[in-house]
Parts: structure tokens; sequence; C-alpha cells
């Protein structure tokens, strides 16, 4: 019985694989092709997409920083009033955590979404990520301006992306670029100012938010369905939720990172 | 009755007659067999015979001779005299050496005596104090102080043969031990020194003989005579065979030469490397049949030993045959490597010295290469080690071009690939991709790298391609259009030393070239207008500038200066004014830039597209348009003399004088039929015309001729003699007349005949239209070098010779063999005298004859050793040693003559510069010799002898102060320092002459006294006291003079020349 079971499950398996052979063969061939475009994707229907929302806090105690040391650029300590320290762990009251990205990890891949037109910005302020976490969708534009009076460079270290470098002068014109592939999250740095770190997190689709100072989120516009929402924080990793959202249900789901871990 | 029997076959039929004639024949065989065994096939035996009784002959001749005149000198007074000192010294040193024997000999004994005892109680004392030391103990110390205490009974040997019997302890044996020990070394030291005038004495003896009498003296005549009285008549044979190789590899690299059965003279064992034999010696000199002579050369068998050579390598012939001369000597039809005439042996050099610009000891060669190149025999035929600089820009050119194409196709590719990648299925799959597209990013860097070589390797080699006729794109800014066409029918006439050969073309042939040539001429921009110089300044100014090293005044008897560039007697019939100030004033300088990747020539309008001033030279060497490197300069192995725009009106002015009275060119309308183009390019591509000469659309023209580099191994039947071929078997000249040799039906014939008269082998041809002719035009040569370019041509083999024989150095004479090729293509050596022996063309011209020749350029035999290679390399790129490029000479600024700016690229520099060093064996990279600074009192007693009246340095020695300088005749010392190394600087100060013979430093500044060289003049008392060596103190301050220094010396160096006084503010002016 079981014998037979396995025998079954190793044939369908033999079967997928030949099938994804087949595809990526076919794909070799016919480079402009989308890959998703081998099945017909689902439009969104707003009339019946609902959301989740939900706070997003750590358990445990907010890591001591020291302030950072910015006296090698002197523009970067002119820029800053008072002392500036790391940002890898924002916290709010409660245990709220900032910078969180929470976003639909699965679930939403038949969907046809739309990439924005408009662009992300992430700002290079007070010689610091301004925001910290930025997020895009795979192909949308992401602007990067400099309003120190210093020289940085944008330096994302992707694993998934084309990595890239550029330079970009006090007053000089934005950086626009896309990250082609989905990837949570890429860090960028400046070589100039050690200290500056960000991440650029590049999602497949729109339904993600990134949690604010209240540890709070909210992602709207889900088609009815099952997903698996998943929380990323630049200290403490990810945690994963699954969630069923029926049409224009309003769904709630609360995530603890464990600071120990 | 008894029945007769019938015939016996046995009895009646007799084979006595046949078996008669056998034997006979056997006989005969056999006594034939006997005579080609001792006598015929062994002409060599009836060689050495003759060659052993001529010579014996000789020998005692010489012998006596010999014995007489050493009677003569051994009867001379200044003998008697010297023989006298030695006898005198020998018995003086006797009774002396008596005394001394005697004592080493009782040190000896009393050493013996002790020795064993000694050994012994040594190593007692020894062992115990190993073990104390190993367990110390105060017993084990009690037993070391007992054994250092014991004493042994000795018997003692004292002067005069007694032994006393003594007593020593372990300390007074090991002390008495050492003390014997220095005894007999002070001993044989007094020894050496009573024995020293003896030995002096000797030697004064044996050089006074050598120096009368040089050569064999007659006890070594004497054994001579025996050697040969009893000499072996033999086969002598070379066997030279590489591993893998058998002896009778015929034609294979094993080498047999049995040469010298017959040429006996070649060998040291009859006639030592210290005689010379010639047939007149033998008294043969009238026979035609005594190969007895020793080598005329013997310089040449040191560098080639006979036993690793033999002869037929480098003189080719069958080595092994000996049955007769002409098999011996190869002559014959199936042997591929017959015996150079005697007019072509160098030919045997060049199959081993083809790496070789220049070889010692081959005048005739050398003469060759130099023509080969200079004659624009390299403009048509390939031959490997001449320039290919050409060929190498061509294929830089054409790599630059095809990794411009792979880096366009690379720059598409790269963003499709990042697109593939953005649109890949997976991420594994993107990954891929984004590596690849940087990959080929880094790729397209590393292209970015590769042209940027490139690029300046264009540069470098656009700087050393050389043509050997002048730049034809400019003919309509230079010449008189009327000479065109006369020139090209009649160079000859026009001057009958030309360089150029005479082309066989037809007058629409002419008339068609000429046309062609005027039209592809650029036309602008036009020269700056010249006022008129004065043409006496410019006579002078180009006799003594150096222009005659190269180029010739003069014609017929009354020529006069070098062959290397054009003969300018009648240049002022041909050349416009205006363009010879600008060629003289610098040659390099171009009306257009050449763009290789454009194929054209760049104008203004290329340069104001890009808003960029019309400016091209090696500083601005990149095409406006596409930053590719471009031609900048003519390629023209003339240099610039750095002179200013008036001295080049002068000379240009004095050169427009050089024209024959009431010269006259018709003014050749044709020119301008632009009908005649098509025709003229024709023929200019046919006749190769742009081998020599720049020409528009030529710029990369092929060479049009047979590649020559292995001209000398093809098989005689790939020559075509043509209709000339029974001729030439018969020995019949093309003239009718008798070929003086006989056939000549052979390599050299057929080259021979070919550089006096190419044309001859269309001899009876119906050949009605022209361009069907051959087309190799008749090159202007006299018969010596004809004959020594047949030398070349013939060593131009692919050499049968194992690898090991031929002349390819790895060591330091790589550069000797490199440099050389420089040497030869700039004519270095018109000027300067490089290798020792070798003479300068200036060197012969009349202006630098008797005490003239102080006015010569410096001879070079020892530049490498003389200045650090550091300053050579500057001075080379730059002879004024002066970012201005100033009027003058940088080191030699008294000379007249003046050392040019030759615009060597990097790569000529460097590689003169270790050619310099290589010639005089100086070790690479250069690391100067550390000298001590000078203390106050060395420096006094430096400027004493610096000053002194007995070596006036200030007097000859240029200071920078213009009113002393008229008179100089020597280099500023104040660039020694930087510019000289220091051991060089001690030989030359030391002993001058021989470094350069007739210099004009003198020598016996210092005198040798003891181990050091101590100032021949007068000094200052307080020097008296320097004990050190005073040659080695005044280089180190020649080494450290300042400005300031020789400024300093002014009042007192004014002693020496009391004309000048140089001032502090004069001398500041040198910088």
């Amino acid at each position: 019985m079981i014998n037979r079971k396995w025998t079954c499950w190793l044939a369908a398996a033999a079967l997928a694989a030949l099938a994804a052979g087949c595809s990526k063969s076919g794909n070799q061939e016919s480079t402009s092709e989308q890959p998703a475009a081998t099945t017909a994707k689902k439009a969104v229907d707003p009339a019946t997409t609902g959301s989740i929302s939900g706070v997003v806090k750590f358990d445990g105690a907010v890591p001591k920083y020291k302030p950072i040391n910015m006296s090698a650029d002197p523009n970067c300590v002119k820029a800053n009033a008072k002392p500036v320290f790391p940002d890898e762990v924002v916290a709010g009251d409660g245990g709220a955590l900032a910078n969180v990205v929470v976003y639909v990890k699965s679930g939403a891949a038949d969907y046809s979404f739309s990439v924005p037109s408009d662009s992300a910005t992430l700002d290079q302020k007070g010689c610091m990520y301004t925001p910290h976490v930025v997020a895009v969708i795979a192909g949308q534009q992401l602007q990067v301006i400099n309003s120190d009076a210093t020289t940085h460079n944008i330096h994302p270290t992707p694993a998934d992306n084309r990595e890239w470098n550029k330079s970009q002068p006090p007053n000089s014109p934005a950086i626009t670029d896309t990250f082609a592939r989905p990837e949570v999250a890429i860090p960028v740095k400046c070589n100039v100012h050690p200290w500056m770190k960000g991440y650029i997190a590049v999602l497949a689709n729109p339904l993600f938010a990134v949690t604010g100072k209240d540890g709070k989120f909210e992602i709207k516009g889900l088609p009815p369905g099952t997903y698996t929402i998943e929380a990323w924080s630049e200290k403490y990793q990810t945690l994963d939720q699954t969630v069923t959202v029926g049409p224009k249900e309003s769904k709630t789901a609360d995530f603890t990172f464990k600071a120990g871990s | 009755m008894p029945e007769l029997p019938p015939d016996d076959p046995i009895k009646s039929r007799s084979f006595a007659n046949a078996i008669l004639i056998a034997v006979f024949v056997l006989l005969l065989c056999v006594s034939w067999s006997l005579y080609q065994e001792f006598i015929g096939l062994r002409p060599w035996r009836s060689y050495q015979n003759r060659f052993a009784s001529a010579y014996s002959g000789y020998v005692q001749k010489q012998m006596q001779a010999r014995k007489a005149a050493e009677q003569q000198v051994e009867s001379a007074p200044e003998y008697k005299k010297l023989e006298q000192t030695l006898s005198d010294a020998t018995a003086a040193a006797k009774t002396q050496d008596a005394v001394i024997e005697k004592q080493i000999a009782l040190v000896d004994e009393q050493r013996a005596a002790i020795l064993h005892q000694f050994q012994e109680d040594r190593s007692l004392v020894g062992s115990l104090i190993y073990d104390y030391e190993v367990s110390p103990s105060p017993s084990r110390l009690e037993e070391v102080k007992n054994a250092k205490a014991k004493t042994y009974a000795i018997d003692w040997p004292e002067d005069g043969g007694k032994t006393v019997r003594k007593e020593f302890n372990y300390d007074q044996l090991n002390d008495t031990f050492n003390q014997l020990l220095d005894a007999k070394a002070q001993l044989t030291a007094r020894e050496g020194d009573v024995d020293k005038p003896e030995k002096d004495a000797g030697d004064a003896v044996a050089k006074y003989l050598a120096e009368k009498l040089p050569g064999l003296n007659s006890s070594q005549l004497s054994g001579l005579l025996k050697t040969v009285q009893q000499m072996d008549v033999k086969l002598i044979q070379i066997n030279v065979n590489p591993p893998g190789h058998e002896i009778n590899d015929i034609g294979g690299v094993g080498l047999t030469d049995r040469c010298q059965s017959c040429h006996v003279g070649m060998d040291p064992k009859y006639v030592p490397a210290a005689m010379t034999l010639t047939k007149a010696d033998l008294g043969l000199q009238k026979s035609n049949d005594a190969p007895f002579s020793s080598h005329p050369d013997p310089q040449l068998l040191q560098w080639h030993s006979l036993e690793k050579f033999g002869c037929s390598p480098c003189h080719g012939g069958n080595g092994r045959a000996l049955v007769n001369v002409t098999k011996a000597h190869g002559r014959y039809a199936d042997w591929l490597w017959p015996l150079y005439y005697p007019e072509n042996f160098e030919a045997g050099c060049q199959q081993c010295h083809s790496a070789d610009a220049w070889t010692e000891h081959a005048p005739a060669l050398n003469e060759a290469k130099i023509l080969f190149r200079d004659r624009g025999c390299t403009g048509c035929h390939n031959y490997a080690g001449f320039d290919n600089q050409d060929e190498q820009l061509k294929n830089t050119q054409r790599e630059i071009a095809s990794l411009e194409k792979e880096k366009a196709d690379d720059n598409l590719k790269i963003p499709q690939l990042n697109k593939e990648g953005d649109q890949a299925p997976d991420n594994a799959t993107a990954q891929k991709l984004y590596a690849e597209a940087t990959d080929l990013t880094v790729g397209v860097s590393k292209i970015d790298a590769r042209v940027e070589q490139l690029d300046d390797l264009s540069h470098s080699l656009l700087q050393e391609v050389k043509r050997v006729a002048p730049d034809l794109k400019e003919v309509r800014m230079k010449l008189n259009p009327g000479w065109i066409p006369y020139w090209v029918g009649h160079n000859w006439e026009f001057d009958p030393a030309t360089k150029m050969p005479q082309f066989r073309l037809e007058p629409d042939e002419i008339q068609a070239i000429s046309a062609f040539i005027w039209q592809q001429g650029i036309k602008g921009p036009a020269l700056e207008k010249q006022p008129v110089g004065d043409a006496a300044k410019g006579k002078d100014l180009f006799n003594s500038l150096g222009c005659l090293a190269c180029h010739s005044l003069g014609e017929g008897a009354q020529r006069v200066g070098g062959d290397f560039a054009a003969n300018l007697s009648r240049i002022g019939e041909k050349a416009n004014y205006d363009y010879l100030v600008r060629w003289i004033h610098d040659p390099r300088v171009r009306t257009r830039p050449y763009c290789p990747f454009e194929h054209r020539d760049l104008g203004p309008e290329d340069y104001a597209k890009h808003g960029l001033p019309y400016q091209f030279d090696l500083e601005h060497s990149r095409c406006p348009n596409d930053g590719h490197e471009l031609v900048v300069e003519q390629a023209t192995v003339m240099p610039s003399f750095r002179l200013s725009w008036q001295e080049a009106r002068d000379i240009a002015s004095f050169l427009e004088t050089q024209k024959h009275a009431g010269a006259h060119y018709d003014q050749a309308g044709f020119l301008n039929d632009s009908s005649l183009a098509d025709k003229g390019k024709a023929l200019v591509d046919h006749y190769g015309c742009a081998g020599c000469h720049e020409l528009s659309g030529f710029e990369d023209a092929a060479r049009i001729g047979t590649e020559l580099t292995t001209e000398g191994s093809k098989p005689i039947g790939r020559f075509d003699f043509a209709l000339l071929y029974t001729k030439a078997q018969d020995g019949i000249l093309p003239d009718g007349k008798e070929s003086p040799r006989g056939s000549w039906y052979d390599l050299k014939g057929f080259f021979d005949q070919k550089l006096a008269n190419p044309a001859i082998y269309d001899t009876g041809k119906y050949k009605p239209n022209p361009m069907d002719r051959l087309r190799m035009p008749k090159p202007n040569l006299t018969s010596e070098q004809r004959d020594a370019l047949v030398s070349l041509l013939l060593g131009s083999t692919e050499s049968t010779l194992p690898p090991s024989y031929q002349y390819k150095p790895a060591d330091q004479r790589r550069y000797i063999q490199e440099g050389w090729w420089i040497v030869t293509k700039y004519n270095c050596i018109g000027c300067h005298q490089i290798d020792i022996g070798q003479k300068s063309v200036l060197m012969g011209l009349p202006m630098y004859q008797s005490d003239q020749a102080i006015n010569l350029p410096p001879v070079l035999t020892s530049e490498g050793a003389r200045v650090n290679p550091e300053w050579l390399k500057s001075f080379l790129a730059n002879p004024a040693l002066n970012p201005k490029d100033e009027d003058r000479n940088g080191i030699r600024s008294y000379l007249k003559v003046r050392m040019p700016t030759f615009y060597l690229s990097d790569d000529e520099i460097r590689k003169l510069v270790l050619f310099f060093e290589a010639l005089s064996s100086q070790q690479e990279p250069y690391i100067p010799q550390r000298l001590a600074p000078l203390t106050e009192t060395e420096r006094a007693v430096a400027r004493g002898i610096f000053t002194s009246p007995a070596a006036p340095c200030l007097k000859c020695h240029a200071t920078g102060n213009l009113a002393h300088d008229k008179n100089a005749t020597a280099p500023n010392l104040v660039l020694a320092g930087t510019r000289l190394r220091a051991p060089w600087t001690e030989r030359w100060v030391t002993e001058p002459a021989t470094i350069i013979p007739g210099t004009a430093m003198p020598s016996g500044l210092f005198v040798r006294q003891g181990d050091r060289w101590v100032f021949n003049g007068p000094l200052p008392s307080a020097a008296k006291q320097y004990k050190a060596d005073e040659a080695a103190l005044l280089v180190r301050y020649l080494l450290e003079m300042t400005p300031q220094e020789q400024a300093a010396l002014g009042g007192r160096a004014s002693l020496a020349a009391p004309k000048t006084a140089p001032k502090a503010g004069a001398v500041g002016g040198m910088k």
C-alpha cells in the first residue's frame, strides 16, 4: 500500500521535473517571454478585496547603542544637531517594532498586479538613510536623492539582483534604478560613510506594508484567498503566519519577535 | 683392339685460357684497388707528404734564423746587463737563502719533535675538560689541573745538530707549537723577499727576450721540426654528432669534416697559434695546388674552435669528400653547399649570424646589411631580422580594430544579458546571466586596457617606422614639378650615386607615374614663406654640424661625405626653398597627420570640428575623430639638429646654391592630366614604389618582392635563368664574355647577374607589354657592393647546423646584437666610433684630419663603462640636456659638430642603453659605487690637485662661462656626478690614452707608487700628508662637483687659464 503510494508520488515528481525542464528550455529560446506568462494571471477584482492589519512587537530589551561617530566627515557632524544612534532596532511604546516589512510571501502568485508608475524614494539625510528600510515592487523606480552637503555613494549588495555602486555628489540629480527580482531585503551601504546602512525590500506585488514606530501595519487590496504573510526584520529575521481572507474581510495578524533568539 | 674411348670432355676441353684471363683481370682489379686504396682515393696522403717536406724546410730555416737572432740578442750589452743582474741577484739570494733554509729546516725539526707529544697531550687535556664541563666536580677539575701540570721530556733539536732534553708541560707545548708556526711563516715570507730581486731580474730577461724576439724560440722550433718530420700521415677528421644523429647523416646536423686532411696548415699541432703560414713561406706562391696556409684570421678560429666547427660549416663544400678537389669543394651538381668563393667567404658568417646587424670580422657582410636596408631592398623584400616595424604596426592596428569590434559586440550583449536575467524564471538562472554580463563588462575593461597598450605600442612603432625614401605626399610643397618626370626616367643621370634604383620605364609610363605622384600630393595648408638666409653662414654650418656624416656634396671625384643619405650637389635644382627650411629646421614635421584608421590625411578641418587647434606631434598624437594614434612625423631617420629658424634658412639658402649652371626643366603639363592618374597608380602599385616612399592610398601596401630570409637554401632548379640557362652552364656571361670561373650556373652566378642587371633574365623573351617584364629595378652598386650582397644572399640559408651553432646569445651579448640594428639604422657610426677598429665617416673627412681630429664627435667604445645609464637615457632622449631643446650640445657644448635629436622611441632608447652597457661588459641594472663624502682635509688636497698648474683641468673643461668656454675642449665637470661612473673616471684620469687613443686628455697626471696613484706635480705642502690614492680622491671630488665649488675655484683656476676668470654669477647660468 505504502509502496504503491510512494511510487505514485515519485512518478508525479518526475513528471513535474520533466515539465519544468521543458518550460525552462523554452524560456531560454525565447527570452523576451515573461516567465509568468505561461499561465494566464487573474486580475484583482477591487470589489472583493479584503485586508490584513496588525502590530509587530518584539519581546525583550532594546539593544543599547552608542552614538555614531561621524567625525570622519565634518559635513555629517554639521548636519545633525543631536547625536545620532544606529537605527538597526527602532522600538516604539510597548515593544512595538519599526522598519519591519510585512508582505504576502505566497498565495498571490496567480494574480497580476501592475507596477506603480510613481517611484519610491530613498533619501540620504544627515548621513543616514531615510527611510531606513524602503520597499519597492520589482520593476518599480527607486529614486535616490542626496540631501547632504557631502558626496555619498549608493551601493546595494543584492543576492538575486544586479549589483551596482554609484557616486552622488551634493546637489546632483536623483539616481533612479529598478530591481527586477523580488528580494527581501537588499542591504545598501555607503562606502564613504561606513556607518550608513539601509535596506531595499523588493517585493513581487503591492501587498505589503512597512511598520512605523507604532509597529502597526495594514495590507490592503487582498483578493480572497489563503496567504502566507511574512514579517521581515533586519535584526530578528522573519516570522510567517498563514491567514485566510474572505471577500471584503479584514483580518488581524500580529507578530512578536523574540529578542533573545 | 681396344675400343677407343669416346672423347673425354674433361681431357679434351681446357679452361686454361679463361682462367689465365680471369687471373689477369683479378690481378688488375687487385692492383687497381690497391692503387686506389693507397694513392687514388687518398690524394691527401700526397698533400700531407708534400706539406711535411716543404714545411720542415721552412721550420729548419726559421730555426736557424732564430738561433742566429737569439745569439745576437744575447750578445747585446743590454741583455748581458740584464743577465748579469740576474746572476748577481741569484748569487746574492743564494747565501741568504741557504741561511733561511737552514733555519726553516731547524724549525721543521723542532716542530716534528714536539708534534706527537703535543697532539697526545692536547687530546688528553681536551677530553678531561669535556668530562669536567659535562659533569663538573672538584675531582675532575683537579684531574685537568694535573694533566696540564704534567711535564714531558723531549729531545729538543738545537742549532748545530745538537739535541737537548727539555721538559714541557701542556701550556709550554701549546705556546711553543704556535711560536714555531709563526716562525716558519716569517721565514718563508723573508725567503720570498730575498728571492724577489732574482725573480724580478728573471722576469726582466724574459720580457726583454719576448720584446726583441717574439714568437717561438729555437728550442720550441726544434720541437716543432721533430713533430713535422715524424708526421703521421693519416686522415684528419672532425666529428660532431648531436645526440640522435649518425655520423653519415648526410645533409643532417651530423658534422663530418675532413678538410684538414689536405689543408694541413690549419692544424695547430703543426702551425701553432703564435705562427702564421703562407704559401710564400713554403716557397709555393706560384702553385695552384698548395692548400697549406694557416687561417688568415686566427681570431676567428679562437671564436670558432676547429674541434667544434671544422671548415665546411663556415666555408661550404663537402667536408666528407676526399677523392678530389672538385668533390671536396662541393662544386658539383648534386651538392647543395658548394665552397664559397673568396669574395663571398662572409656568406659563411651569415648562416649563423643572421640575427646580427653587425658582425665583428665580417666587414663585407656588415656593409651588405647596411646596403640592404639603406638601398631600400627591404622596401620590397621581407627578410627576418630587418626592420619590420611597418608589419608590426599593421598587425597592431589590425588587432586594435578587431578588439574594438569585439568590444562593440560585447557592449551590445551586456544589456541583453541583464535583461534576460531580469526576466529569468528563477534566481539561479538570473544569477548566471548577471554573472555572464558582469564577466563581459570586466572583459570589456580588459579590452580597453589591451587597446591602450596597443595604442602605446603603435605610438612607439610609428616612431620607429622609417622609410628609406622621401614622403611623396609632400611633392607639391617640396619639388620643382618639371624635375619629377626627369628624375623618374633619368635618376642615374641626375645623380650617378643615387640610392634609388633604375626602373625600366617607357616614356608613357614615366608620364603616368609622374602625373599620379603629382596628383596624389597634398595641397596644403600652405608652407610658411621664409625670408632668404645667409648662404655663406649656411655653408659653414653644413660643413661643421656633421651633415656630411650622412650626406655628400660634390660630384665624381669631388664627392665628400657619407653614403647613408642623398648627395646634395644638385638639390637646388629640385627643392623648394620654404620646404627645405622647414625640413632642415625639423625634418619630422608633416603637413598633415595620417590616420591609419580612417586611412586618410587629416586636415585643420578635422581638428576644428572638435574645437581643437591644428596641432599634432608626439605629445598630441591621437586622432581627434577616433582617439587612435596618428602618424604625426615624417618617417625619416634624419634627426633634428635643434637649429634656430635663422640657421635653417642659412643652410637652406646654401643648399639652394647647389645646382648645375643653367639647369632647366620643362614645365610638364601632363602632371595635372587626371586621365593619367589611374594608369600611374597601377604602375606605382606594380613597381612597389610604396616600399620606400609614402604615397596616398598606399600606406598599407605590402612588400611586392620575394622573401629573402632563406633565399640561399633554394635549390638551383628554382632559380629561373630563363634563356641564359645554357650560357650559364657554358660559362658565357650575358655580355658574351667568358666567365672567369667557368660555369656560373649556381646561386652565386644567379644573384650576381641579377644584382648587376635584373633585366638580363628577360633576354630574348617576347614581352610586348612592359608590365609583363621582370619588375625588379637595377640597383646602383659597385662590384664590391654586389659581392657583399651576394655573400649576404648566399648565407641566407635555413641552416643545417645544430641550433647550438647559431649565434643567438641569451646573455648580455643579445643586447649588443639588438643594439647594432638601431646603431646602423640611424647611422650612429657616421659620426661615432663604437666598435674597436671601426672608422666613422667623419673621421675620414678632410676637415677632421691631424690636429683637427679634436673636433670629432666623441669615441664611444667605452661609453657603457663611462656613463650612468640613467643619464644616457635622458641624453639620448634629449641631447641638449635641456627641456627647451636648446640650440646647443648638452654635454660637449664646445664642439661644432652636433649630436642631433633622433626622437628615438622608448624601446630604442632602452635597447641602446643596454647595448652600450653590454659592449663595455657592464652589469645591468647599474648600482653606482658608494663614494664616501670628502672630508675638509680631503677636499683641500683635491682642490690642490684640481687647480695645480700640472693639471689645469679648467683650462680645457667647460664651466658654463661663455668667455671661458670659447676655448673649452672638454665637458663641464659639474655634470660628472650625474653622468660618470666612478671606476671608469678613475681609469680615465690616470690612463686616458688606453681608453681613447689620441684623446686631448693628457696621460701621466698620476704616477703609480706601490699600490696607489700619486699626483704627478707640485701640491701644497699640506697635501703631502695625504697617504691614500690621489686619483681616487680626485674622482670623488669630481663626482661631487657643484657649480658653487667650480665658481669658488675661479680665482685659482685663472692661474691656469689666464684669459678667463669664471665668476660665480656666470657659472650660475649653468643649470
